[in-house]
């Protein structure tokens, strides 16, 4: 499943508009079921920044532990406690209730530079592990 | 890559495969690897462990070569039973943890780890020449094997006897039944700290057969994942992890794993097996051991992880994941509970998860002693514990909080 919307990191994060220069990020389905059971994620503060393909969280499953990238570089707004506490939405609605972060984007543009959502599929059904 | 007699099974059960050792093999299935740990443990799992290495081995030497190039004392192992066992080397480290299994008064069957089991076969083929009289099979594609563990599995094994009655019910006893037309081998052992727990050796053929029945009956198909969960909750120790060497490349004695002593055996001082001068030198104490912990503060603690008290670094993290639990029903009057009978009465429905592992450290450390790991940078506490499961005696697990 991908979000039409959205768009894609080839580390499978996704970024949404939601307007005024805030996106919204999460982890694409594709990643949630490769993962497994998640069962622990770190996420950053409200107020931290980041850069853009730079960390911002881990998620672990039983198995491993992944850095999370962010999409876009800003700084972070409101951070999904309600996932934090609850990682099962992840796997129920990685587009919407399971989003991770919002950030204010401090170079909007670079939304651009992600993959869309048909270049997200291609990539996954050529290249992802 | 290879893949196991029961490969079609996985598939068809929704196994996600992986590499493992060279073999093709489920991580879990479509439940997941929480779901499938705590089926093993309220229910019964059924796991393939065909890609283990299974070496029988006969011949008028063979009994005095296993005393030879084994730690646990061959000679004290009755028709009828089995143990744990390792092959050490000779400065004391392990080439590999094992199981011997002697179904027959002339035959025993060793059961190796798959990621050992090639290294294994060629060092035990080479000490087999060197003595003579010993001759070795290797059973691991003809005989298939799966485990069955967890408070239903006996359960569910005696729906099925067709002939012959399952091994008594004692840790390590071994029996032979008929389930579905064909001639199952069954031993009291087990890989996931269950008491009630079986391993089946069944002929190739029959394999797919076997492997359908026990999950039509009930039996949950549990993949490597949980596999390495319910070990690591019942602190039973992983080659590579706690036995082999350390992350720094350096040998692990094979005494630092409590777990080892119940598969060596110094006892008979006649008996020359090799390492034995290193593992009476370990046995009089050792600078580093295993010891299980559990995570308090927020966080996973995984391998390699670094294990402070104060700011000395007293060792490494070699297993360490999230397990998952049943939350212990409180009891008020353990005679009308009022929850239906029997071990189901305990389980409350409600689970929980829980960050527990094990580490290499400088010690002896007690149970109760608090270590910090250090976790990319931060810092979190745990706990030594003696234990992360417990069966108080009884027929089922409960996780130690």
């Amino acid at each position: 499943m991908i979000d039409p919307e959205a768009r894609y990191l080839r580390t499978h994060e996704w970024a949404k508009k939601e307007g005024g220069g805030i996106f919204s990020v999460g982890l694409s389905s594709y990643a949630v079921e490769q993962l497994g059971d998640i069962v622990y994620m770190e996420l950053p503060q409200p107020g931290d920044t980041l850069e853009q393909s730079g960390t911002f969280g881990v998620v672990e499953s039983v198995k491993a532990a992944s850095d999370l990238y962010a999409p876009l570089g800003g700084e972070v707004l409101e951070v999904n406690q309600v996932v934090v506490e609850n990682p099962d939405l992840l796997k129920e609605d990685p587009y919407e209730e399971g989003w991770l972060i919002k950030i204010k984007a401090s170079n909007p543009s670079e939304f651009e530079d992600l993959m869309d959502a048909k270049e997200y599929k291609h990539f996954l059904e050529t290249e992802a592990e | 890559m290879k893949r196991t007699v029961l490969y079609d099974c996985h598939l068809e059960s929704g196994g996600r495969l992986v590499d493992f050792a060279g073999w093709h093999m489920p991580v879990q299935y479509q439940r997941g690897i929480l779901q499938e740990h705590l089926e093993t443990r309220r229910s019964a799992g059924l796991f393939d462990v065909s890609h283990m290495g299974r070496f029988e081995i006969a011949g008028r030497r063979a009994l005095e070569f296993l005393r030879w190039v084994l730690t646990n004392d061959a000679g004290s192992l009755l028709p009828g039973w089995s143990h744990y066992t390792l092959l050490a080397d000779e400065a004391g480290g392990a080439i590999d943890d094992a199981y011997l299994y002697r179904f027959s008064p002339e035959e025993w069957l060793l059961v190796v780890n798959a990621s050992n089991a090639y290294k294994d076969w060629e060092y035990l083929q080479r000490k087999a020449e060197e003595m003579g009289g010993v001759q070795m099979k290797n059973l691991s594609a003809e005989l298939a094997m799966m485990a069955l563990q967890g408070p239903q599995s006996e359960q569910i094994l005696i729906g099925l006897l067709e002939r012959g009655s399952l091994p008594e019910p004692k840790r390590n006893a071994l029996g032979a039944v008929r389930i579905a037309g064909c001639e199952v081998l069954v031993g009291r052992t087990g890989y996931t700290g269950e008491p009630i727990c079986f391993e089946l050796f069944v002929p190739a053929r029959s394999a797919e057969k076997i492997w359908s029945l026990l999950l039509e009956k009930g039996a949950c198909p549990v993949g490597l994942g949980a596999r390495d969960t319910l070990r690591l909750e019942a602190s039973l120790p992983l080659y590579g992890h706690e036995y082999g060497q350390d992350i720094f490349g350096r040998p692990i004695p094979i005494l630092a794993c409590p777990a080892a002593r119940f598969g060596v055996d110094l006892k008979d001082p006649e008996r020359r097996f090799i390492g034995r001068d290193a593992l009476e030198e370990q046995k009089k104490g050792l600078k580093r051991g295993i010891c299980a912990f559990r995570v308090i503060g927020k966080g996973i603690a995984r391998a390699g992880a670094a294990v402070f008290q104060g700011t000395r670094e007293i060792g490494r993290v070699t297993s360490g994941t999230v397990v998952p639990y049943w939350v212990p029903r409180e009891v008020t009057c353990p005679l009308h509970c009022g929850h239906g009978s029997g071990w189901e009465a305990h389980f409350s429905g409600r689970t929980g998860q829980r960050p527990i592992g094990l580490a290499l450290v400088d010690g002896p450390l007690g149970a109760g002693a608090m270590v910090e790991i250090d976790l990319r940078g931060r810092r979190i506490e745990a706990v030594v514990v003696k234990r992360n499961l417990d069966n108080y005696g009884g027929p089922i697990t409960f996780a130690v909080l």
